[in-house]
């Protein structure tokens, strides 16, 4: 401690890679995707309510509304937003059964995760095509 | 804080490259995390062109080929060679394990080895396990007790005893703790999943009489519950244990004591 000549100055210790090394699994992508489509779903609300606002003012600003959610890459982002709010919702659920101390097995988690994504999409898609087939879209 | 990118001083450059021995028979690459905290280079990444039929089956054994035949400088922790200490747990192949359990063969012929994710690396495979130990003894890791001390052991019925199976057995290899990305954002507040386990594991205990104050002390918005059931933690632990159920089991305690 007390060494007269100067030892090796010991510099900071560099931080070993996380996400740099680490190799995905479901489970992983299915908790972030939760996060995320929570954080997309905030997004859908606002269009949502700006429908409304448009709405209420006036049936030539609903008219551009509906114009711009018409189009090719408004319906895409309300279809993720469809897509967000079915797989928010299956993970919302996968956690309260969770919640119950249940589902914790490592093969069961794999398996909720896929169900979560599958049921994302499909429910997603089947909504369109009823949506679609009906002209609500 | 989430912080998805190594800081400056951290950032890992492409290495040396140490060719296989002439007459090779079985050649698998082997890409090592190196460190040297003299001098002032980074870390780097050196690849290893290792003669696997000249070696035991473990990555471990392929460690201790390298250090002895190749590289002498390559710096790692191991002991017990045989799953029980976990002093040899590290990155293989993206997700932490020990080397000594896992063979080379099940990785394919490029095989990435890293020190534990997102700890201080004190010297290439060797992190800084300080923090973790801590986070450990911090949630006094023994039997707690009121009642007088009896005459002989404290004596547990089976059907207790049993409540402590896939508890007891952890090792404090840090394979989970190192694996959590709550962790990787939160480490110095969150307690992660081994150290949680652990908590789990004393407060199961029938003979344990702290239990009022265990929960008093995991009750934190950082400490428990910045488990997001992300699951990682049971994914790789390479006992079989379950962190994240053992955790959910301690959020259900404190649910029940308020109920």
């Amino acid at each position: 401690m007390s060494d007269s000549k100067p030892s090796a100055v010991v510099r900071p210790a560099p931080l070993s890679p996380h996400l740099q090394v680490w190799r995905w699994h479901v489970t992983m992508a299915a908790s972030i995707a939760t996060r995320a489509t929570g954080i997309a779903l905030y997004g859908g609300f606002l269009i949502i309510a700006i429908g409304a606002l448009c709405l209420a003012a006036g049936s030539d600003a609903y008219a551009d509304f509906t114009g711009i959610m018409g189009t090719f890459l408004g319906r895409l982002v309300l279809f993720g937003v469809t897509v967000s709010i079915f797989y928010h919702m299956a993970a919302g659920v996968r956690h309260l059964v969770w919640d119950f101390g249940k589902g914790f097995e490592p093969k069961t988690a794999n398996l909720s995760a896929i169900v979560c994504f599958a049921f994302g999409l499909v429910a997603a898609i089947v909504v369109w095509i009823i949506a679609l087939m009906t002209g609500a879209a | 804080m989430v912080q998805l990118t190594l800081p400056k001083n951290s950032k890992v450059v492409r290495g040396k490259h140490h060719p296989a021995p002439e007459g090779a028979k079985t050649v698998k690459t082997f890409k090592i995390y190196r460190y040297d905290p003299e001098g002032e280079a980074q870390p780097r990444w050196d690849t290893y062109d290792v003669d696997v039929a000249a070696c035991g089956p473990m990555v471990l054994d392929v460690l201790l080929h390298i250090k002895n035949t190749m590289d002498p400088t390559l710096a790692l922790r191991r002991s017990c060679r045989e799953g029980v200490c976990g002093s040899c747990a590290m990155n293989i192949g993206g997700r932490n394990t020990l080397a000594c359990t896992h063979g080379h063969e099940d990785y394919g012929n490029s095989v990435t080895v890293a020190p534990l994710p997102s700890q201080p690396v004190l010297k290439d495979l060797i992190p800084d396990l300080n923090l973790f130990f801590a986070q450990y003894a911090s949630i006094e890791p023994w039997l707690q007790t009121d009642t007088p001390e009896p005459q002989r052991e404290w004596e547990q019925d089976p059907k207790d005893r049993v409540k402590l199976d896939g508890l007891y057995e952890c090792i404090l290899c840090a394979c989970c703790t190192t694996s959590c990305p709550s962790y990787w954002w939160n480490g110095d507040k969150y307690l992660g999943p081994a150290t949680l386990l652990q908590a789990y594991r004393w407060l199961a205990d029938s003979r344990d009489e702290a239990k009022g104050s265990r929960l008093d002390a995991l009750e934190d918005p950082f400490k428990l519950y910045r488990c997001h059931t992300i699951m990682n933690c049971a994914q790789v632990c390479p006992k079989g244990l379950n962190p994240a159920k053992a955790i959910a089991q301690i959020k259900a305690m404190l649910v029940e004591r308020v109920v």
